[in-house]
């Protein structure tokens, strides 16, 4: 290749150059974004059209003059990305631009030249219409490129006179200019098809984000009514203490507690566990705690009342689900707890008189399992100073980071050791400790916890 | 959880192995329902290496037993460590299921009630 090729080589890549820096300025502007978007309006495609005009007058300028008077130049690639990016008739209005300015330059191929800028601005729009209106990707806008200037050097070839002087420009300059416009154009897609990946990206992300911020939303407005649906606070009862806690493992959780006032004097005390977790355990909450609430009544059994509930719940327990519950109604009169346990861990009871930790144990099974079901129901009496703990497994399941269980043993050992504290803070003195255990540890069980302390040594005293 | 596969005549058997939780019932599910689809409701579930078992996989066993029990079909459950009969127990399941302490009385089950 002798030096002069070499040389305009060289000038043609510095032009280039330019043109990617325009082709990043441009196409972050928003007029080439809202051509992206697809709108495209009169006022985007004027401003693309005057752009990419002023780049195809530029590419002219920015060639090289050869030693015949032609010049070596990139002007066809501004109407070529106008029409590949917005379509016909953007990009012959920038072809005009190119063209007009080129043929008043003058010069025996002013002719060739001229169309040849107008034609690359609507073949491009033809381009963009092919491909349904998207930019080309990287390899067609290069191919489409590198024919366009060889059609050039055929219009060339065709219309400029003397043919040999036509023949002699064609033969300096179809090298470095098919190169030089293959690679302003391979940069420019590049540049744009990136854009166009980046946007969908970020759309696609911020699509994600706002169906993530919309589900947070909704499961935080569901934890406020799941919430709604426990007790405020534990009712006061003459000559007794309740405390009450729950803390759901996920915004929403399958445990629940309930006090149901039945009679003067008789208090009903719930706490039950929903197989499963989340939502699908947070709808089947709210469904058995509304049917154990209306089944509870003071004409009834204890346990009659849950196994009507019961019959009730496994009607509507598709997929296999089920409830454990643990229900006692609290005789304040009689000073006497009864109780039936359908499949929910066994209460702990600490007799004060014989310090000792009994399991308040029923048969029965959990609820939803089968249609008809009887639940053994028993009774114990109450004196002061007895206390009874009633929890989910989410207590005695708690693992700590050496995959050990926080166990029945030191709950056993929690309740013996602060017999003294009132029944709300032994209740949270529980919960302490069970999260000390488990700290860092990520816990997948809701927590649920009741206590129940004897206080006054006789009801009728308190009156 | 591992999970595997085999069969004796025309009884499946499952094979469990390490914690069956919330994470894994619905393989453990899906398992169990394609058996089922395959007309394969003879059933027996070998939890020898099962260390934990949560609610949502006692709701597994449920759902599937109610299945298969409506095709004249069982799931009997074998080899269970005494913490997993002990969450079984609690929650009464133990008079749901058939329970046996080792795979062959598990599988000579069927073969009496036959």
């Amino acid at each position: 290749m002798d030096t002069s090729v070499i040389d305009l080589l060289v000038e043609l890549i510095q032009t280039t150059s330019v043109i990617v820096v325009f082709a990043y300025l441009v196409s972050r502007s928003k007029f080439f974004l809202g051509i992206l978007d697809k709108q495209f309006s009169f006022k985007n495609q004027i401003v693309l059209i005057l752009l990419f005009g002023a780049l195809s007058i530029f590419g002219t300028y920015g060639g090289i003059k050869l030693p015949s008077g032609a010049i070596a130049n990139i002007r066809d690639l501004g109407p070529m990305v106008a029409g590949l990016a917005a379509g016909p008739l953007t990009g012959l209005g920038a072809g005009l631009i190119g063209g007009v300015h080129r043929y008043l330059l003058g010069g025996f191929v002013c002719v060739p030249c001229a169309l040849s800028t107008i034609l690359a601005g609507l073949l491009g729009g033809f381009i963009h219409m092919l491909r349904k209106r998207e930019f080309a990707t990287i390899w067609q806008a290069t191919l489409f490129a590198a024919l366009m200037e060889c059609l050039h050097m055929g219009l060339t070839l065709l219309l400029a006179r003397p043919f040999s002087e036509a023949v002699s420009v064609v033969k300096q300059v179809i090298v470095p200019m098919v190169i030089a416009n293959s690679l302003g154009m391979a940069v420019f897609a590049f540049v744009v098809r990136n854009l166009i990946h980046e946007r969908n990206t970020a759309a696609e992300k911020e699509l994600y984000r706002r169906a993530l911020e919309r589900t947070e939303y909704e499961m935080e407005t569901a934890r406020g009514i799941q919430q709604s649906f426990l007790p405020e606070s534990p009712p006061k009862i003459a000559g007794f203490e309740l405390g009450a806690l729950n803390k759901p493992a996920r915004q929403v959780g399958g445990d629940f507690y309930d006090f149901i006032p039945i009679s003067e004097g008789k208090m009903g005390i719930v706490i039950a566990d929903v197989s499963g977790k989340g939502v699908p355990a947070a709808l089947f909450m709210a469904l058995s705690r509304a049917i154990v609430r209306a089944n509870v009544h003071e004409t009834i059994t204890t346990s009659e009342a849950i196994e009507k509930a019961n019959h009730l719940i496994a009607e509507e327990a598709k997929f296999g689900m089920f409830v454990t519950l643990f229900y006692a109604v609290l005789d304040s009169k009689r000073r006497l707890l009864q109780y039936v346990n359908a499949g929910h861990n066994p209460p702990l009871m600490l007799k004060h008189l014989a310090s000792d930790l009994i399991l308040l144990n029923a048969n029965g099974i959990a609820l939803g399992a089968l249609d008809d079901i009887r639940l053994e129901q028993k009774e114990v009496g109450l004196v002061a100073d007895d206390i009874v703990v009633l929890y989910t497994d989410g207590i005695i399941e708690a693992v700590n980071d050496k995959g050990e269980q926080f166990g029945m043993d030191r709950l056993e050992k929690i309740i013996s050791n602060n017999t003294n504290l009132p029944a709300q803070q032994l209740a949270d003195q529980i919960n302490d400790e069970v999260q000390r255990f488990a700290q860092g540890q990520q816990q997948f069980d809701d927590l649920t916890l009741i206590v129940l302390k004897v206080t006054g040594a006789d009801t009728s005293a308190e009156k | 959880m591992d999970m595997l596969e085999s069969a004796l005549e025309d009884i499946s058997i499952v094979s469990l192995r390490g914690r069956l939780d919330t994470s894994c019932a619905g393989d453990l599910e899906k398992k169990l329902d394609s058996l089922i689809n395959s007309a394969q409701v003879r059933m027996v579930v070998n939890l020898k290496e099962v260390e934990y078992i949560s609610s949502s996989g006692l709701r597994v066993f449920l759902a599937e037993l109610k299945k298969v029990r409506k095709q004249g079909g069982d799931i009997k459950l074998a080899c269970l460590k005494p913490e997993i009969r002990q969450v079984f127990d609690i929650a009464g399941f133990t008079q749901l299921f058939n329970i046996f302490d080792t795979m062959e009385l598990a599988m000579a089950h069927y073969k009496e009630i036959r």
